[in-house]
C-alpha cells in the first residue's frame, strides 16, 4: 500500500463532503453493518417463508383435517392423528415404499459400483481424460423428464433400439423384452435409465475423493512394499469415503423423492409396480383429491428427507473440512 | 443446567471429558442410527407394525440430532 | 531400499494400466452417449424410418419431425390437395406429401418461450437475491447463521410433490396458478437456496481486506459491495447462474402439476406431442433436441464449476 495515512482522511472527508447535500444517501451510509446484514438477508428469508415454509406448515394443518381440494366449500373437521393413521397402516402406500425401496438401493448400488470405478480409471490420467470425463457428464445434466420421455422409445418392444440391442446380443426375441410393460421387467427400466443419468454424478465427486489423496501417503505405502490390492484397500477406499458417503446421502435423498422420471417412463405401472412413494403421493392428492392425507403422507416423506438432509449436511462439513 | 458429575474413571483421566451422553461425537452417532433405523422401518416388507411405527422413530432420530449438533465436542 | 522407478510409478501410473483405463473410460462413454445420439438421429428421420424393424442407421435424412413440431396438420382428400396452390417452403411440401395440410402452428413455439422466460426470470431473481443473502452471511456475523443456512439447505431438499399439494391450494387462492408469475417465484424460490450456498463460498473466497481498503477510501460499505465484491465474484455469480437456470429449464413435477395451459413449459410439454395413432416420435425427438441443445453448451462451458454446484460447494476444484 502507498497510500498514506493523510490521503485516506482527506479521502474521507472529501467522501463525506460528497455525501452531505442527499440525505437519502446520508442516511443509506449511515446503516450500520447489522442493518445491512438483515437487509440482505431477509429477502431471501421472506420469499423462502412464503414459497416454502408457510406451505409446509399449511400442509401440517392440512394433515389432520379431512380436506378436500376439490370440494373447497365443504366443511373442514378436524380429525387429529386419523390422517396418520390411515398412511400408515395402508398396506399400498406401504407396499409403496418397499418399491421405493427397491429402487433407492439398486441404482445406489450399481451407480457408486460404476461411479467408483470409472472415476478410479479415470485418475490414471490417460491422455483426452478430460474430454471423455465431459462426455461422460452430459446425461446427469439434461432433464430427467424429458430424457425420460425418450428412454420410452428407446424400451418399445418392437421398434426401440433397447429391445434390439439386447436381442442381438442374447438371442431373446424382441417381443419378449417388454421392459416397460412387465412386472418382473419395468423396475429394471427405471433403474436403468436412473443409472445411466447418474453415475457420472457419483462419478465426479468420487473422483473429487481420490484427487484429495495427497500423493506421498502412496510412497510412504510403496516403501513398505505394500501391495497395489493392500495400498487399494487401506489407502485409497477409506480416504475417498466420506466422497462416496456423500454421493450416496445425495442420490438417496433424491430418489427417495424421485418423480419426474419415473412419472414419465411407466407413470407407476403396469399395475402398480413401479409406483413409488412419489406416484403414490401424486396419485392421492390431484387424482383421488384426498388432500388431507396425502398431507400426512407428504409429511412423512418430509420427515424422512428431513432426517437424511441433516446427516447430509454433517457429511457435507466433514468433506468440505478435507 | 449444573455441571455434571464424572464418573470417577473419567476424572481419572487426562482431559476434563463430558460423559459421552452430553458430547456430540457419540450422540450424533447415536442419532444417525437411529434415523436409519427409522429408514429401515419404513422400507421393510416384513412387518405392518414397523412400518407404522416408522415416522414416530424418524422423528425422534432427527430432532435427536438437532439437538445434540448443538452439544460441544 | 525402494528404487527410483517406483516411486515415479506411484504418482504415475504405468503405460499399460492407462491403456486399459482409457478404453474402458471410451467404452463407456460411447454407450453412454448412444441413447443422446439415437435422439437426434431420431428428429432427423421420417416417421417411417423411426419405427422401421431393425432400426435403421442409414436413412434418408428428413425434417419432417421438425415440420411436425412447430405445426398441426389435419388429412384432407387426394383431389383437394392437387386442387391447392403449390406449396410454399419445405414443410408445406412434406406435409402433403402425407396427404395432409397445416392447419397452423402448434403450441411448442409458446411452451418454448414460457421456458425460456420462467428459466430466466426466475434465475435472474434468485441470483439478486441469493448474492445479497450470501454476502450478508459471508461477512457479518448473524445470530443462527448456521442454522438459517441449514433451513435454506433443506427447504431444497424437500420432496416436490409434498410441496406441491399446499403449493396448489395457495396459488389457486392468490390467482397464482398456471401464471408465468407463479412458476418463476416457486422456481425462484427453490434455487435461492443453492445460490445462497454457492454463492457463500464464491465470496468467502474474496479477501476482506479489499473491501475493508475500499472503505478506507472512503467507500461506504454498500459502495465496497458493489464495486469491489461484485466485480471480483463475477465467474461465482455467472457458475450459480447457469446452475440455476439448468434446474429451472429440467423441472417437471411442479410445472405438470401447477402448470396446465397458458403458462406450461416445455418438459410437460413434449411428452404429449402425439401424431395420427401414438406418439410421434420424430416430433418428440426433434422437439427433444432443441429442448437439450442449450444444456449441452453450458455443461460443456461449466465444466469446471460443476463439481462444485453440484456439491452445494463442498467440494471446491
Amino acid at each position: 500500500m502507498t497510500t498514506s495515512p493523510h490521503t485516506y482522511a482527506d479521502k474521507a472527508a472529501e467522501a463525506a463532503v460528497r455525501a452531505t447535500p442527499e440525505p437519502l444517501a446520508r442516511r443509506v451510509r449511515a446503516l450500520s453493518d447489522k442493518a445491512i446484514a438483515w437487509l440482505f438477508i431477509a429477502p431471501t428469508i421472506a420469499l423462502l417463508l412464503a414459497i416454502n415454509i408457510f406451505p409446509l406448515f399449511w400442509a401440517i394443518y392440512l394433515s389432520f383435517t379431512n380436506y378436500r381440494a376439490n370440494r373447497p366449500n365443504a366443511e373442514v373437521k378436524n380429525v387429529g392423528l386419523g390422517n396418520y393413521s390411515r398412511v400408515l397402516n395402508d398396506p399400498d402406500i406401504w407396499a409403496s415404499m418397499q418399491t421405493t425401496a427397491h429402487f433407492v438401493f439398486w441404482t445406489i448400488l450399481l451407480q457408486t459400483v460404476i461411479g467408483f470405478a470409472l472415476a478410479y480409471l479415470i485418475d490414471r490420467k490417460f491422455r483426452g481424460h478430460a474430454f471423455w470425463t465431459t462426455l461422460i457428464l452430459i446425461p446427469m445434466m439434461l432433464s430427467p423428464a424429458v430424457v425420460g420421455n425418450f428412454w420410452r422409445f428407446l424400451y418399445e418392444p418392437q421398434i426401440g433400439l433397447f429391445a434390439y440391442a439386447v436381442s442381438f446380443l442374447t438371442g431373446i426375441p424382441t417381443s419378449e423384452i417388454q421392459m416397460l410393460g412387465s412386472v418382473s421387467l419395468a423396475p429394471w427400466a427405471i433403474i436403468i435409465v436412473d443409472t445411466w443419468m447418474w453415475t457420472p454424478y457419483v462419478m465426479l465427486i468420487c473422483l473429487a475423493g481420490l484427487r484429495s489423496i495427497p500423493d506421498y501417503i502412496y510412497e510412504a505405502a510403496e516403501v513398505d512394499r505394500a501391495s497395489n490390492w493392500r495400498q487399494f484397500w487401506s489407502i485409497t477406499v477409506p480416504m475417498a469415503l466420506p466422497f462416496i458417503m456423500l454421493a450416496v446421502l445425495f442420490r438417496g435423498i433424491e430418489n427417495f423423492k424421485m418423480f419426474d422420471m419415473v412419472n414419465l417412463l411407466t407413470g407407476g405401472g403396469p399395475g402398480s409396480t413401479t409406483e413409488v412413494a412419489s406416484i403414490a403421493l401424486k396419485r392421492d392428492a390431484f387424482e383421488a383429491w384426498a388432500t388431507g392425507r396425502s398431507s400426512a403422507f407428504a409429511i412423512v416423506l418430509f420427515v424422512a428427507v428431513f432426517g437424511l438432509a441433516n446427516i447430509y449436511v454433517k457429511a457435507l462439513n466433514r468433506v468440505k473440512q478435507r | 443446567m449444573s455441571e455434571p458429575v464424572l464418573p470417577p474413571h473419567a476424572a481419572a483421566s487426562a482431559k476434563p471429558s463430558r460423559p459421552f451422553f452430553l458430547r456430540r461425537g457419540p450422540m450424533e452417532a447415536v442419532a444417525v442410527t437411529v434415523i436409519g433405523l427409522g429408514f429401515l422401518m419404513l422400507f421393510q416388507p416384513f412387518a405392518l407394525v414397523l412400518y407404522t411405527y416408522s415416522l414416530v422413530t424418524l422423528l425422534a432420530g432427527t430432532f435427536m440430532f438437532m439437538i445434540v449438533s448443538k452439544f460441544p465436542e | 531400499m525402494s528404487s527410483a522407478n517406483t516411486a515415479h510409478s506411484v504418482v504415475e501410473p504405468s503405460a499399460r494400466s492407462k491403456r486399459i483405463a482409457a478404453t474402458l473410460v471410451i467404452l463407456y462413454a460411447v454407450i453412454t452417449m448412444i441413447p443422446l445420439v439415437w435422439i437426434f438421429l431420431t428428429s432427423i428421420k421420417s416417421p417411417p424410418d423411426s419405427i422401421s424393424y431393425p432400426p435403421k442407421i442409414l436413412f434418408t435424412p428428413s425434417l419432417e419431425g421438425y415440420c411436425n413440431l412447430f405445426t398441426t396438420r389435419t388429412r384432407q382428400t387426394p383431389e383437394y390437395i392437387a386442387s391447392l396452390p403449390p406449396p410454399e417452403g419445405m414443410c408445406d411440401a412434406v406435409t402433403r406429401e402425407r396427404n395432409m395440410v397445416i392447419a397452423g402452428p402448434s403450441n411448442f413455439l409458446p411452451r418454448f418461450t414460457n421456458s425460456l422466460i420462467i428459466a430466466f426470470g426466475s434465475t435472474f431473481l434468485a441470483v439478486g437475491f441469493g448474492t445479497l443473502a450470501a454476502y450478508g452471511f459471508s461477512r457479518f456475523k448473524v445470530p443462527l447463521a448456521d442454522d438459517l443456512l441449514f433451513f435454506i439447505l433443506s427447504t431444497r431438499m424437500m420432496p416436490p410433490i409434498a410441496v406441491a399439494i399446499p403449493i396448489y391450494l395457495m396459488y389457486r387462492q392468490l390467482g397464482l396458478s398456471d401464471t408465468a408469475l407463479g412458476m418463476m417465484l416457486l422456481y425462484t424460490a427453490v434455487n435461492v437456496s443453492l445460490a445462497v450456498w454457492l454463492l457463500k463460498g464464491f465470496i468467502d473466497e474474496i479477501p476482506r481486506e479489499y473491501e475493508e481498503a475500499a472503505m478506507i477510501d472512503g467507500y461506504s460499505r454498500l459502495q465496497a459491495f458493489r464495486k469491489v465484491v461484485l466485480p471480483q465474484a463475477t465467474t461465482g455469480i455467472a457458475a450459480t447462474a447457469i446452475f440455476c437456470l439448468i434446474f429451472a429449464w429440467n423441472e417437471y413435477a411442479f410445472a405438470s402439476l401447477l402448470t396446465s395451459g397458458s403458462a406450461q413449459t416445455a418438459p410437460p410439454f413434449i411428452p404429449t406431442i402425439i401424431g395420427e395413432g401414438g406418439q410421434d416420435w420424430p416430433a418428440v425427438a426433434a422437439g427433444t433436441t432443441i429442448f437439450l441443445v442449450p444444456i449441452l453448451v453450458f455443461t460443456i462451458l461449466l465444466r469446471k464449476q460443476l463439481l462444485r454446484g453440484i456439491t452445494f460447494g463442498a467440494v471446491r476444484k
